[in-house]
């Protein structure tokens, strides 16, 4: 098999961060070639490069033996290279044909567009797919993610891609429609097309993949035949030696639990049940789209339940908002600390302050800034946010200063129980040591942490118990240290069967 | 000069400071009596009830979500009529129909803010279709009933009059009375108290507002609210300045309320901007409105000077925030330049 | 999960729009002696004309997620300059040229600041339109032109002059509806208006030439507005300093009324130009049946409220659904 495309000893620095120090990566025809490494690996960098949405600082991209440059995606574009993103780019008041054809149109002799070979071309290129084509005039916006996805690769192919690249296209699709994904991905090889596939899940690459590429901070840790490594390699790999450290923790875990959830469900997962302790971590496991967000959200009084009660110190309460929720001593970090958790644009104690800004009101509404001074000063120290002064914009931290800051956001409510949505999502090893740190700290004082995670060392490394959802159910509940490995988790995850070690 | 560029282009009201500066020096030279104390205290009178507008549209610009509102001139419009038509042509007491007519205009601003937070009408269609609305109840209101036509009133009594044509101290009353202290109490709200952080995290981030236990909508609410009664007191200011009230007294205001907010820095997509920044763009109309005057070039050149303005600084704004882009990456850069020939 | 053309059109702005109009003709023509007489519905059409033709381009502007309240400035200052032309004697055709000229250069001011540096249309607009109004009036020098002199008849019939017994500015609202009907549809760079509506970045990404789709927009919207003006300009036969005044905000009523949403994305020339005419038809047929024609306003505005929050209320049960 000869090599289509080769990068060469890429290389990229954003500012002082390496991103690629040096990483090379070839692609064949009618192969799928996986890319694995954890977050900030430099796995959507190297995508970028090599979708011309940005350009390397030096290295080489060889196409059919011809060096390329790519400086603009459309550059990619032509040159048949074609990224399916995650969430994909679509127009969505559009239809699924005009989705496919944009910048591609089939047009007459007399450059109109021809709508009547248009619809006949996306029939083939959906029938080619073994894919109904019914829903071809439909718009984009009334579909499913997955259908979505299938027509972008119907786009793709419509402007003779020879490079797929897909980026993590499973993270937000059903089993089923990852399945048929699967299928599709196949189909693509099997007509010679070149495939990078980037994904987190394992056991999708050994299930797919030919060959598989390692990145670990920015350098490449090999390339390996599926056949001639195995998964533990692999995970050694992906996070050299000190994959998970213990840390140690005096527990100080009541008896008696503080949060009872019974039976609740909503239309985004069913039937729910668990109970938290006093002092207690408790991990939440499964993979995005379990239903593990929206459970969470639901304690917070985001989204109403429809059946199922909570009960908090054995007594029923009814959490209809944030408000109520936080008055009941419960604090929530959102996931996704740019949309839902931060005001970027703002400053520091700002953010700092908003939840609990009504108990710093005093006459005609005025707050006491010297008291909200304080409380942003307290905790920007106990979290050793780094910024010359509470005033500092948020746009101006990095991420890691960003997530310490919503972190001291929902501690300076005082919570008995605080439920962490990823909390050290994107940011860097240094800060997300400290995070783990004050996580314990925290339980050792008492408050009932809830952790939810999508990397199992953390989970692995700091919680007493886990529960692990998929697809909107509890497939998985450990209750013992011994239990806690991150086969166990991810094979509940994967949602099997109901695991428990009760 | 660098560094003054940098301020400028980095800080709104440093960039509004040195044009009104520049703006005041120049009509000081050029124009014979613009620089009088009589005509400088005397000239604050006309940035009073656009000045209003302008703090209206200022809040609900900043509440984010495509808030603006296109139906302030013409809510002028029906309470100045309301006002008028109560004591002119009902015999009401004028404060009475001072009264009605503000709360008419707080009515208004609040039925604009149901259709933005309740019925989730975006801003620029629902204020749009209230437009249409209050103007048209304003020519329904303002028929006489002997002639069935629309028509002005001017009965109004004189002791109304010391709102919008007496002066204390030199000082226009409208001026130190109304619109200086709706200044201060506005930027009290915005900048010291729960309403202002409540309205910044509203404009800035609705979803992050919503997990921080912000009131979303009431605040949406609340800012047409307070951009009602605000107009409201434009009207009255207004209709006792010129002793009279028309239909189509507030009429293009809305668009003009708007250039002197955003010019103002308050940043069309919400979250961002001071009452100081459109306190000062108030200043630049009114110097503006009073320079050309003098000067006798007509009045609807202050729109269009400002109009230029407005474009000017989001153009020039453009080219400082790229120039300042091209010294930062030009300084990293310099380097890495013999990698780069490759 | 295809569902049929029919079923489509039947849930598409343009229809509920059209059958609400087929309403009201019935209810003014049993109602009125009038309404269906052809000097009135002449009158319609010429009522319309000018208005639809601008809305043709703020429908182009509020696909792509913008919005130009600059159109009646722009209308102002192209009605004086063909309006000085006309006094001068200068011939038709070349008239015509000036006025879709100085359109175009007006439009691609907009286009140029908003397309390529990037400034936000409403900022850019609101500029131009206090701008261009103040140019307006130093073109004309605080007096009107058009009366005294009259402008020549031959200008006068592009306003009141009539082909087949219709309104010549119908025929031009029908042409221009009939070509920018088609280009938005069957034209590559028609569809690139509706992407860069829908997702600019993926636009981008794609290879569309975002900026210069952006500042052809306003350029072509520009035009239109010229034709508009030069229409506005004969059929009323005078100009002065507030020509156009208000019109922007009329356009962008007929524009949304006409299913094109606020939001960008999606929009079309026909439903436009059905909005204009159901505005028109309901001032129209107020007058005839003896109603306050000073309610006109009320019924605009609570039509335009209506039919948002219909649309509201539909997209959110089909999310639900």
């Amino acid at each position: 098999m000869r090599a289509l495309f080769y990068a060469e000893n890429i290389v990229k620095n954003f500012g002082g961060v390496k991103a690629l120090k040096s990483v090379n990566i070839d692609l064949r025809e009618g192969e799928i070639h996986a890319l694995v490494g954890e977050n900030g690996a430099g796995k959507s960098t190297l995508i970028k490069i090599m979708s011309g949405v940005i350009q390397p600082d030096s290295g080489r991209l060889i196409l059919e033996d011809e060096e390329i440059k790519l400086s603009t995606p459309r550059d990619a574009h032509e040159r048949g290279i074609a990224t399916l993103y995650q969430e994909p780019l679509i127009y969505k008041s559009l239809t699924v044909i005009e989705n496919i054809f944009l910048g591609n149109e089939i047009k007459t002799k007399a450059g109109s567009i021809d709508w009547r070979a248009q619809q006949k071309k996306a029939k083939e290129l959906f029938n080619m797919l073994e894919i109904d084509s019914s829903f071809i005039g439909e718009k984009m916006g009334n579909l499913s993610v997955g259908l979505q996805q299938l027509a972008l690769i119907a786009k793709a192919l419509n402007f003779n891609a020879k490079i797929f690249i897909f980026d993590e296209p499973t993270a937000i699709l059903t089993e089923i429609e990852a399945k048929r994904l699967f299928n599709i991905i196949e189909k693509l090889r099997n007509q010679g097309k070149a495939i990078l596939y980037i994904s987190h899940r394992l056991e999708e690459i050994f299930e797919i993949a030919d060959r598989v590429t390692v990145f670990r901070d920015g350098n490449d840790e090999g390339t390996y035949r599926m056949e001639e490594i195995s998964r533990e390699k692999i995970i050694e790999l992906m996070a050299g030696r000190t994959l998970i450290e213990s840390i140690e923790r005096v527990k100080n875990i009541t008896k008696k639990p503080i949060l009872e959830v019974e039976n609740l469900s909503t239309k985004y997962y069913r039937g729910v049940s668990f109970l938290l302790y006093g002092g207690e971590i408790l991990g939440f496991s499964g993979l995005i789209g379990s239903g593990r967000s929206e459970v969470m959200q639901t304690l917070f009084g985001l989204i109403k339940p429809e059946s199922g009660r909570i009960l908090l110190d054995g007594k029923e309460v009814k959490i209809t908002s944030p408000k109520v929720a936080m008055d009941l001593g419960i604090a929530y970090l959102p996931k996704d600390r740019a949309s839902e958790g931060l005001f970027l644009r703002l400053n520091i104690r700002f953010n700092i302050s908003i939840p609990l800004i009504e108990t710093l009101k005093g006459k005609f509404m005025k707050i006491n800034s010297l008291e909200e001074e304080s409380l942003a000063k307290r905790y920007m120290d106990s979290l050793q946010i780094k910024a010359p002064s509470t005033l500092t914009i948020l746009q101006n931290l990095s991420g890691g200063n960003q997530q310490k800051v919503l972190l001291g956001k929902w501690l300076s409510t005082n919570p008995r129980i605080l439920i962490l949505n990823e909390p050290t999502r994107g940011v860097d090893v240094g800060v997300k040591v400290e995070i783990h740190r004050e996580i314990i700290k925290l339980a050792e004082n008492g408050i009932s942490i809830i952790l939810v995670s999508s990397e199992l060392p953390e989970i692995v490394k700091l919680c007493d118990r886990v529960i692990v959802m998929h697809e909107g159910s509890i497939t998985g509940r450990f209750d013992t240290k011994e239990f806690i490995v991150p086969r166990n988790l991810l094979n509940a995850a994967t949602g099997a069967r109901m695991i428990q070690t009760q | 000069m660098d560094r003054l560029l940098d301020i400028i282009a980095k800080n709104r009201n440093a960039f509004l400071s040195t044009l009104l500066g520049i703006l005041f020096a120049t009509f000081s030279f050029i124009v014979p009596h613009f620089f009088s104390l009589y005509n400088i205290s005397n000239m604050t009178q006309y940035g009073v009830e656009i000045g209003l507008l302008a703090f209206a549209e200022a809040i609900i610009i900043i509440s984010g979500g495509g808030g603006i509102d296109l139906s302030v001139g013409s809510l002028l419009s029906l309470s100045a009529m309301i006002i008028g038509v109560l004591v002119g042509r009902h015999g009401f007491n004028i404060w009475v129909a001072t009264a009605v007519g503000l709360g008419v205009a707080a009515v208004g601003g609040a039925f604009n803010g149901i259709l933005v937070s309740i019925a989730k009408i975006p801003p620029l269609l629902a204020t749009l279709a209230n437009m249409y609305i209050f103007s048209s109840l304003a020519l329904l209101v303002s028929v006489e009933p002997q002639f069935g036509n629309p028509m002005p009133i001017s009965k109004f009594p004189p002791d109304y009059f010391f709102i919008g044509q007496s002066t204390v101290l030199g000082i226009p009353f409208q001026v130190l009375f109304i619109f200086i202290p709706s200044f201060l109490i506005l930027n009290y709200l915005i900048k010291s108290t729960t309403f202002g952080r409540y309205l910044y995290a509203t404009g800035s981030n609705e979803k992050a507002a919503r997990f921080s236990n912000v009131p979303v909508r009431k605040i949406r609410f609340m800012v047409y609210l307070i951009g009602g009664i605000l107009v409201g007191i434009a009207a009255v200011i207004m209709t006792s300045r010129i002793a009279s009230s028309r239909p189509d007294l507030g009429m293009g205001y809305e668009l003009q309320a708007i250039t002197i907010a955003v010019l103002g820095g308050i940043n069309i997509f919400g979250g961002e901007g001071e009452p100081s920044g459109v306190l000062l763009s108030i200043g630049i109309i009114v110097v503006l409105y009073n320079g050309l005057q003098l000067a006798g070039v007509n009045a609807i050149w202050q729109m269009g000077t400002l109009g230029i303005v407005l474009v000017g600084s989001a153009v020039g704004n453009y080219f400082l925030s790229r120039r300042t882009m091209r010294i930062l990456i030009s300084r990293t850069k310099n380097l890495k330049e013999e990698d780069r020939q490759g | 999960m295809g569902k049929s053309i029919a079923v489509r059109l039947l849930r598409t702005r343009q229809f509920t729009v059209a059958i609400v109009l087929l309403i009201l003709v019935i209810i003014f023509g049993v109602s009125t002696k009038n309404f269906l007489s052809t000097s009135n519905l002449k009158n319609v059409l010429l009522q319309v004309s000018t208005i639809s033709i601008a809305s043709i381009g703020m429908t182009m502007i509020i696909i792509t997620a913008g919005i130009d309240v600059s159109a009646g400035s722009i209308v102002g200052v192209v009605a004086v300059i063909v309006g000085k032309s006309t006094l001068k004697g200068i011939p038709i055709p070349l008239i015509l040229l000036i006025g879709i000229g100085v359109g175009a250069l007006l439009g691609s001011l907009n286009g140029s600041i908003v397309g390529f540096i990037g400034v936000p249309p409403i900022i850019v607009t609101l500029g131009t339109m206090s701008f261009l109004r103040a140019m307006v009036y130093q073109l004309l020098g605080g007096r009107w032109i058009g009366s005294f002199p009259p402008f020549p008849a031959s200008f006068r019939a592009f306003g009141i002059g009539e082909i087949l017994g219709i309104p010549i500015p119908a025929w031009i609202m029908f042409t221009l509806a009939g070509v920018f009907a088609y280009y938005l549809r069957f034209r590559a760079t028609g569809r690139y208006i509706y992407a860069i509506g829908n997702n600019p970045e993926a636009a981008r990404v794609s290879g569309i030439p975002v900026k210069r789709v952006l500042f052809s927009v306003y350029t072509m919207a520009g035009i239109l507005y010229g034709i508009a003006a030069v229409v506005v300009c004969a059929r009323t036969g005078i100009v002065q300093t507030n020509t156009g005044a208000g019109f922007e905000l009329a356009v962008i009523a007929a524009t949304v009324l006409g299913g094109t949403n606020i939001l960008g994305g999606e929009g079309s020339v026909v439903g436009s130009i059905l909005g204009a005419l159901l505005v028109a038809i309901i001032k129209n047929g107020m007058v005839l049946m003896n109603l306050p024609a000073l309610t006109e306003g009320l019924v605009v505005g609570s039509i335009i409220i209506v039919s948002v929050f219909a649309d509201i209320l539909k997209a959110g049960r089909e999310n639900h659904g």
